[in-house]
Formats: structure tokens, C-alpha cells, sequence
């Protein structure tokens, strides 16, 4: 047990210690030393990720009986929740001000998420996945739940009620799974399948414990959340919402695909149909919202899908493209939360509020610019590459996906109208007398906003270096 | 001299303008704006026609960028690679052209912010530039899509007079446009997909450069399927009825020098797309499916020919005649031979040049006269002689009278549609298009007696004649009109 900590999981123990840290200090601090918690858990963070060199990847690593894996796969993903969470952390710090006393809790919370996170993606076994994946919901309860107010508790208690729904479904899904093959640990039930004739009672538990995971991606039939929660979370916690459960949630849906449930043929067409049918809810809903926290949760929705229909058709190539559009996605998202989050969360959010910003703040509200027009797949962004890249994967797995790949193109046309509804207010004119808003930033802001935006550049510009690392890290699997 | 010319140069150096224009080192001051940025249109130019007097048509340029000595997306096969054939090298130069035409025209019409504006046109040049050069696409299909950026500020952002009501009415075409566009280029996108993947399959090559998938053995139905989405594609810009009806307003709203250039460079960029993709590169669907585009054609050029009859806005009758001349040029392309298809080429570079006239002559009218509508305009001629002169130049061209260089690509279309051997429809669709030289005179007249003739009003008394700008841009204009008349064999020799 011993040698397993020691072989990969000294980041998962990092992390441990210093939630453990945190709590301790939030006992015995006082709260007028609430500016330090940021501190700690950046540096948390960061050493996390530092330790993350010491995990052996080549070959794979399995540990504590099994129910642990690493390799490059886990790696790539661990690194990335990992960033995100840093990001996150240090624009936490407008939330963190109003919530002086708790501070050291909050981050806590915090990294008990990325915690759970990176467990998530490192799972063997249903049992490790599902405590995971209960840690991940327990801490984004309380992240979304933070902010002061009645909408934020709202929100936190409507994600609750999906989330035990959808446990449910995933816990069903698995009973069924350990009645067909005797065992949890997805290893040996890749094994059992193969051997095996696929039957009706194991296509019925993949689809339910694929449908009980995506829950968290906001794909139909639970979808429904990602409105309100959006729309009564901070938006530093929605740069959280949005990139990390989403990558855990990704890596282990596409390692389940690919290993245990790549079985079932009627799989493929229940989440091909449940992703469009959410890309045609979300991308229909956000046109004639004007919140525009409200349209980003759309579009994350809608992100979600596209690369959830490309993931259900499992192949090596469509794997490397889910990655990279993985990637590009989240540092579009944290630029986007990130300008949000210097706008400030005490004025409304409506497409309006917005106008003419561009007058008095060239940088930010490029960087801003930069971020939604990625997200729309306009050159020279990641996200024009990443639409390419995915949309290519669908397009190379037969004709009988054409008309799925037409439908999510011509979606991502009613898309663009609504990235247009958030992008052409910035640039209206307006008189140099008038009182424009000039936004004040700090540095850890703007860090974050300007680093993201100009990843999202550099990636669009030369993409070949990251879209190697995915393929590579695909054949890996 | 060969070392000098370099196709990399020609597309980055607007890009690499646009950049510096924008950036906040760059002086605000409006008037060296204006005037360096006609600079390096002017030097644009005539590097273009430095290329162009060194060109050899059996031996196109080429020229692949490579970064860090690798191809762009290597786990595509995307090579940023370009090409200048002579169909390409004509665009090209009449791309330049155009765009020292448009910011010639912009000295009146574009007041504010020129150093935002001035930026954009570079930058729609450098798109427009790397559409009709890139080898790849890809590479096609990202320049294609840079369009939208500068393409939208420009239509939605200056208006002649600035009143809210032009100024919503043009953010609002602006919206249409880059919704349009958008819709045609991921239907596009599908195509383009397919294409490479079945190219990959069928042919073992993983690339997405024109010259590996010429004549690649993709299976008909497959090929079809694949033609018609880019079609769709190409005939959202071209634009093919029932896919127009973003054109009118957007060229309608659009300040005079962009109207210029939209009609005069970026619908050819759809007609170059139909000629890459479809016709050069996967010959065998083309050619079923050209009977069927002539079919199109022909409805395009008579439907919107009437419909713009029965307009009164000056500018919308020059941009419905816009469409129901790149039903022509369509047309002579679906004959799928060499008269139809040099007849097309030449009539894009033709209608290019009398669009950019037209334009020009309606925004002097509404600069002068604060109106477009021919119905209550009337006797300009007696205050503005110099431009009525040009104006009756021009519109002659227009409805193809000798001479001049619409005459010559009008005959020769119809010539090549009906030897077309591929099918009766296309010779039917070319019997058909002949009244259109009636429809397009009786509009363009109208447009001229109701505009100029009659009695003049007492309050365009103040007005004054044609400036030298605007002189500059409407003899430049005749002149080319008349060169290629007389000469034509410069342009149908190169192809």
C-alpha cells in the first residue's frame, strides 16, 4: 500500500494534506486573516500538480487492489483539473471577500473537489467511481451554495435533487452490471464482456450508468439544472462548473466507452440521440435568453454534447479529437468566467448591461472577444480547430452519422446567433462623455483572463504540438 | 525578378497592415491613416501586376509555408499551402484592384474611426486574398471563415449619414449576412469533411491539398452527396435563389465603398469556390449536377432581373442586377466547356468592374441628394454632368452593349451553353437567359431616365459635380471597361 502511494498517488495525498491543512486553520485562525486561504490553496494546488511528475504512467499502474489506475491518459486529465483548479482558486477572490469567516472552508471545499476530481479519473472500479463521484457532487453543493443570497442556495438545492436522481440511475445501472459479470472492477469486466455475447440486461446497465454519469455534463434527460444553477452561482464557481466535472466526468465516460461498455451497440445510438436532442434543447433555449450566464450555460451544455456524440463513437481518432476539443473548451471557459468575474457579480448579467465596454477597455474585453468567438469555432481560434477536429471524428464514422453531424452543424449556426448576442454589445459606440463602465481589475484577474485568451490564440495559430500530445495519449489509453 | 515574388507576401502583408493599423502605437491621426493605407493599397497593386507580367500559365506559382519544419495540422493533412494558377492570378489582381478602388471611394464616405475601418478592409482583403490563392481546404475553409469578422464591422459599421435608423437597418444586415454565411459555410463544412475523409479512403493519401484529390476514385453517390453540400456551400455567397435574400439588404446598407467591394470581390469568391471544388477538382459529379445548376441559373437570372424592376431603391436594383449576373456566370460555367468556362472567368472580372461603377454612382447620388429612391429623384443630370456622362458610360456596359466588356462575356456564355454537350438542359437554360439582355436594359434605363432625366429640384442647386477621388475611381473603372472590350483576348489568352 505503501509502494502504491508512493508510485501515483502522492498528488491525491498532497491535495489530502492540505485540505486537512485548511480545515485545521480555519479553527485556528482568525477570520480577519481570511486574504491567506487563497494563498494556501494555490500553493496546494500547485504542488500537486509538481508532484504529478513523480506518477509512474509507463506501463500502467494499478493499485490498491486494483481500483486505482495510472497512466498517461489519467495523467493528462489529473493535470488539467488540476489547472483549472488553480485558475479558479486565485478568481475566487471577489467570493471569497464577502464570505470572510469561511474562507479556509471554502477552499477546503475546494480542493476537496479537485480531489475528487482527479480520483474520478483514476478510477478502476464502480465502487472508487461512485465515492468519487459522490465527493465531486457533495463539494460543488456547497462551491454553488457559497455565494450569499436566496438564488445561490436555490440553485445548490436543485442540483442536489438531480444529482441524487441520477445517482440512483448510475448505482441501478451498476447492481445490474455486478448481476451480469460478478464483479466491479472495470478491468475484469472488460474481460468478462468480451468473452461474452452482448444481451438486452447489460445494454440496459451501460445506458444507465453512462446516463447516471452525464448527469453532471447537463445531457438530457438531466439537463434541465445547468439553468438555474447558472444562473445563481458566482462566476468563479462557474469557471469551476465548467471545466472541472467536465473533464473528470469526460475521462472516465470515454474510458468506460472504450473498455467496459464498448459492447453494446444500442449504447452508441441512446447517447448519439440524447446528445442531439440536448444540442437541439440547449442551442434553442439560449436564443431568446438575455442572461448572459444563462447563455453560457447553453453553450456548455451544447460544447457538452457535441463531444459526448463524438465520444459515443468509439475509435482511437475520435478519443484524440474528444481530448483536444476537451482542452480547447476549458480555457475558452475560464477566459470567458474570468472577464464575468472582473465585470463583478453585483450588477445583472443582461446582454445589455454590457454595451460599449469596449470604449474604455480595449485589452479585457478583447481577451473577452477572443474567448466567445473560440467558442462560436471562428478562425484563427482553438475553438475554429477544435470544431474541425471533432466534427471531422463524426464525420469519419460512416454515413449513417452524416445526418447527426448535418443537425449539430446547423446548430452551431443558431449558436453563433446567440455568441453574437453577447459579443455585439461590447462594441456599440458610444459617446466618449457618456459614463461607460471602466472595470477595475486586479492582477490574479487578469492573469487569468489574458493567459487563457492567449492559449486560446496559440493553440488556434500552430495546434499540431497539442493535437500530437491527444493522439499520442489516445493510443495510450 | 522571380526571387522577389512570394505568395506568403502578398496575403500577410494586408494582414500584417491590419494588425499594425490597429494597435494603439500606431498615430490616430485620420488623415495619415487614410493616406498610408492608400499607400500600401496603391503598392498592393502593383506587385500584383509585377506578378502578373511574370506569370507563365503552364507554370503556377506555389509556395507551402511550413512551421517548425512541420506541415500546419500534420494529423490532417493540412498543408498551408498556396497556389496561383491563371484563374486565381486574374481574382487576384482584380481583388487588389478593387480594394484601391474601395478605399479611394472611402475618402467621402468613411468619416470616423478609420483606423478601425481602414483594419478591417485589410483584413477582408487578406481573407478574400487567401480564399482565392489557398491550395488546400482547409486552409480554403479558414480564410473563408475570417471573412465573417471584417465582413460584419464593415457592413454594420458606417453609415453615410449616421442616423440611428441606417444605423440599426445596417446591424441588422449585418447580423443576416454573418447568419447566412455562416449556415452556407457549415453545410460546406460537411462537404468538406466527407471530401477528405472518402479521399483518404478511397485514394490511401491523407491530404487535403486540391492536387491530391483531383479525380480521386470516391464512389458516385458519395461524390454527389458530397457535391451538392458544398454547392449549398458556395450558393449561400454566389448566392443561388432561394439562398439571396441576405444580399440585398446587406449590399443596400452597407457604405458605398464596402457595397464595392462585397459585390465586386466576395460574391466571386463563391462562383472561384463552385470552380475549385466542383468543377476542377471532382469533375465527374459536376457533371451531373450542371445541367441541374443551369437549371438555377437560368431562374436566377430572370426572377431576380424582374425583381429588380420592380425596385426603387438605387442600390437595390444594382444588387439584384448583381445577382442575376452571377446567375451568368453560373450559367457559363454548367456548360462545362472551354468557351463557357473562360466566358465565366471573364465575366466575373466584367461585372466586377461595372458593380464597383454602379456603386459608386449610387452612393455619389445619395451623398449629393440625401436619397435613393428613383421615384422621387429626377434631373440630376443637369447639376452633375460630369457623373451623368459617366453614369450613362456605365450603365450602356451593364446591359452588354458593344464595346465594352460585359458585351463580350454575355455572348460568349450564352455561346458556351448552348455547344454544352452534357445535356439540353443547359442549351434550354442558355435559349431561355436571352431575354435578360431586354429585363437588364429595361431596368438599368429606368434607373437612368426616372434618376437623371426630368425636371431638377430646387434644392440640388448647391450640389457640386464629381470630385477627383471619385473621377479617379469611375475613369478607372471605364477604363478597364473599355481595355477588355477592345482586348479581351488579355484575359481569355491566360486561360
Amino acid at each position: 500500500m505503501l509502494n502504491d502511494i508512493f508510485n501515483i498517488l502522492l498528488p491525491h495525498m498532497c491535495l489530502g494534506g492540505f485540505i486537512i491543512l485548511l480545515l485545521v486553520l480555519s479553527i485556528v485562525l482568525h477570520p480577519r486573516l481570511y486574504r491567506y486561504a487563497r494563498l494556501v490553496a494555490a500553493v496546494g494546488i500547485v504542488s500537486s500538480i509538481v508532484l504529478l511528475s513523480t506518477v509512474q504512467t509507463e506501463p500502467q499502474y494499478f493499485g490498491f487492489q486494483n481500483s486505482i489506475m495510472s497512466d498517461s491518459y489519467t495523467l493528462l486529465f489529473d493535470f488539467m483539473i488540476l489547472l483549472c483548479g488553480f485558475f479558479v482558486a486565485i478568481l475566487s477572490r471577489n467570493l471569497v471577500k464577502t464570505i470572510k469567516g469561511n474562507a479556509y472552508t471554502f477552499y477546503a471545499i475546494l480542493l476537496t473537489a479537485l480531489f475528487a476530481g482527479i480520483n474520478i479519473v483514476s478510477a478502476n472500479d464502480f465502487l472508487t467511481l461512485f465515492v468519487s463521484i459522490e465527493l465531486l457532487s457533495f463539494s460543488t453543493y456547497f462551491l454553488i451554495a457559497a455565494r450569499k443570497g436566496y438564488y445561490s442556495k436555490e440553485a445548490s438545492f436543485k442540483y442536489l435533487l438531480t444529482s441524487a436522481v441520477s445517482t440512483g440511475i448510475f448505482l441501478f445501472g451498476v447492481s445490474y452490471m455486478y448481476g451480469i459479470t460478478g464483479s466491479l472492477n472495470l478491468s475484469d469486466i472488460y474481460e468478462i464482456i468480451t468473452n461474452q455475447e452482448s444481451s438486452l440486461m447489460y445494454s440496459i446497465s451501460s445506458i444507465m450508468i453512462i446516463l447516471g454519469i452525464i448527469s453532471k455534463l447537463a445531457v438530457f434527460p438531466f439537463a434541465n439544472w445547468i439553468i438555474d444553477v447558472y444562473k445563481g452561482s458566482e462566476t468563479s464557481i462557474l469557471a469551476f462548473l465548467s471545466t472541472v466535472p467536465k473533464l473528470a466526468v469526460f475521462a472516465i465516460v470515454c474510458r468506460l466507452l472504450v473498455f467496459p461498455l464498448n459492447n453494446s451497440f444500442e449504447l452508441t445510438f441512446v447517447i448519439a440521440i440524447a446528445a442531439l436532442f440536448t444540442a437541439f434543447w440547449a442551442n434553442t433555449y439560449a436564443i431568446r435568453e438575455k442572461n448572459v450566464k444563462v447563455i453560457l450555460a447553453c453553450s456548455a451544455s451544447a460544447n457538452a454534447s457535441y463531444a459526448l456524440l463524438t465520444a459515443s463513437l468509439v475509435s482511437v481518432y475520435n478519443l484524440s479529437t474528444v481530448i483536444f476539443y476537451l482542452i480547447c473548451y476549458v480555457f475558452m471557459n475560464i477566459a470567458a468566467f474570468a472577464f464575468l468575474n472582473i465585470y463583478g457579480d453585483k450588477n445583472s448579467m443582461n446582454v445589455e448591461d454590457f454595451q460599449g465596454l469596449f470604449t474604455k477597455n480595449h485589452g479585457l474585453v478583447g481577451a473577452y472577444a477572443i474567448s466567445i468567438i473560440a467558442l462560436a469555432g471562428i478562425p484563427i481560434t482553438s475553438g475554429f480547430i477544435a470544431k474541425i477536429y471533432l466534427f471531422s471524428a463524426i464525420a469519419n464514422s460512416g454515413l449513417i452519422f452524416v445526418p447527426f453531424l448535418l443537425a449539430l452543424l446547423l446548430l452551431t449556426v443558431v449558436a453563433l446567433y446567440y455568441y453574437l448576442k453577447i459579443l455585439l454589445p461590447l462594441f456599440k459606440e458610444c459617446d466618449k462623455n457618456e459614463n461607460t463602465t471602466d472595470l477595475k481589475a486586479v492582477f490574479s484577474q487578469k492573469f487569468v483572463l489574458v493567459s487563457a485568451a492567449i492559449i486560446t490564440l496559440i493553440i488556434g495559430i500552430y495546434p499540431e504540438i497539442l493535437i500530437e500530445l491527444c493522439r499520442l495519449i489516445a493510443y495510450n489509453i | 525578378m522571380e526571387t522577389f515574388l512570394s505568395i506568403p507576401f502578398l496575403i500577410f502583408l494586408p494582414l500584417v497592415i491590419s494588425l499594425l493599423l490597429i494597435s494603439p502605437l500606431f498615430t490616430k491621426n485620420e488623415i495619415i491613416v487614410r493616406r498610408f493605407s492608400k499607400g500600401v493599397f496603391t503598392f498592393h497593386f502593383l506587385y500584383t501586376l509585377l506578378m502578373l507580367a511574370c506569370f507563365d500559365k503552364t507554370n503556377p506559382y506555389v509556395s507551402e509555408i511550413h512551421f517548425f519544419g512541420l506541415d500546419w495540422v500534420q494529423s490532417l493533412g493540412i498543408k498551408f499551402i498556396f497556389q496561383i494558377d491563371s484563374v486565381s492570378m486574374i481574382l487576384t489582381v482584380l481583388t487588389s484592384f478593387v480594394f484601391l478602388l474601395a478605399s479611394i471611394a472611402s475618402k467621402f464616405n468613411i468619416r470616423e474611426n478609420q483606423k478601425f475601418y481602414y483594419s478591417m478592409l485589410f483584413l477582408l482583403m487578406s481573407a478574400t486574398l487567401g480564399i482565392f490563392t489557398s491550395a488546400d481546404m482547409f486552409v480554403f475553409f479558414l480564410f473563408w471563415e475570417l471573412e465573417l469578422i471584417p465582413a460584419y464591422f464593415l457592413i454594420g459599421g458606417w453609415q453615410t449619414f449616421r442616423s440611428e435608423e441606417e444605423s440599426s437597418k445596417a446591424k441588422a444586415s449585418a447580423v443576416k449576412f454573418v447568419l447566412f454565411t455562416f449556415l452556407g459555410s457549415m453545410v460546406m463544412l460537411l462537404g468538406i469533411l466527407l471530401l477528405h475523409y472518402y479521399n483518404y479512403v478511397s485514394n490511401g493519401i491523407l491530404s487535403a491539398s486540391f492536387s491530391d484529390i483531383i479525380d480521386s476514385p470516391i464512389p458516385a453517390a458519395i461524390q454527389n452527396l458530397i457535391a451538392i453540400c458544398l454547392i449549398i456551400g458556395f450558393g449561400v455567397k454566389l448566392p443561388i435563389i432561394p439562398l439571396h435574400s441576405w444580399l440585398p439588404d446587406a449590399h443596400t446598407n452597407a457604405p458605398t465603398p464596402v457595397s464595392m467591394v462585397l459585390a465586386g470581390i466576395l460574391l466571386k469568391t463563391g462562383a472561384y469556390g463552385i470552380y475549385r471544388f466542383n468543377y476542377e477538382t471532382m469533375p465527374e459529379s459536376f457533371r451531373v449536377l450542371a445541367p441541374y445548376l443551369a437549371v438555377l441559373a437560368l431562374i436566377n437570372i430572370i426572377y431576380t432581373a424582374l425583381v429588380a424592376y420592380a425596385q426603387v431603391d438605387i442600390k437595390r436594383i444594382i444588387a439584384y442586377s448583381s445577382i442575376s449576373n452571377m446567375g451568368l456566370i453560373l450559367l457559363g460555367m454548367c456548360a462545362y466547356n472551354q468557351i463557357g468556362f473562360s466566358a465565366s472567368v471573364f465575366h466575373m472580372v466584367a461585372h466586377a468592374l461595372v458593380t464597383c461603377g454602379l456603386f459608386m454612382i449610387a452612393g455619389i447620388v445619395y451623398l449629393r441628394c440625401k436619397d435613393r429612391n428613383i421615384n422621387t429623384l429626377s434631373g440630376i443630370a443637369a447639376y452633375m454632368p460630369r457623373l451623368f456622362g459617366f453614369s450613362v458610360i456605365i450603365v450602356l456596359a451593364s446591359i452588354g452593349v458593344p464595346l465594352f466588356a460585359p458585351f463580350i462575356s454575355e455572348i460568349l456564355t450564352i455561346i458556351g451553353a448552348l455547344n454544352s454537350e452534357l445535356s439540353e438542359l443547359s442549351k434550354m437554360a442558355a435559349l431561355f437567359s436571352l431575354p435578360l439582355l431586354i429585363i437588364s436594359s429595361c431596368y438599368m434605363l429606368k434607373f437612368l431616365h426616372k434618376g437623371f432625366f426630368g425636371e431638377g429640384k430646387e434644392e440640388y442647386a448647391k450640389i457640386n459635380d464629381i470630385t477627383v477621388h471619385e473621377f479617379v475611381v469611375l475613369g478607372a473603372v471605364l477604363a478597364g471597361l473599355i481595355i477588355f472590350g477592345l482586348y479581351p483576348e488579355a484575359i481569355l489568352g491566360m486561360i
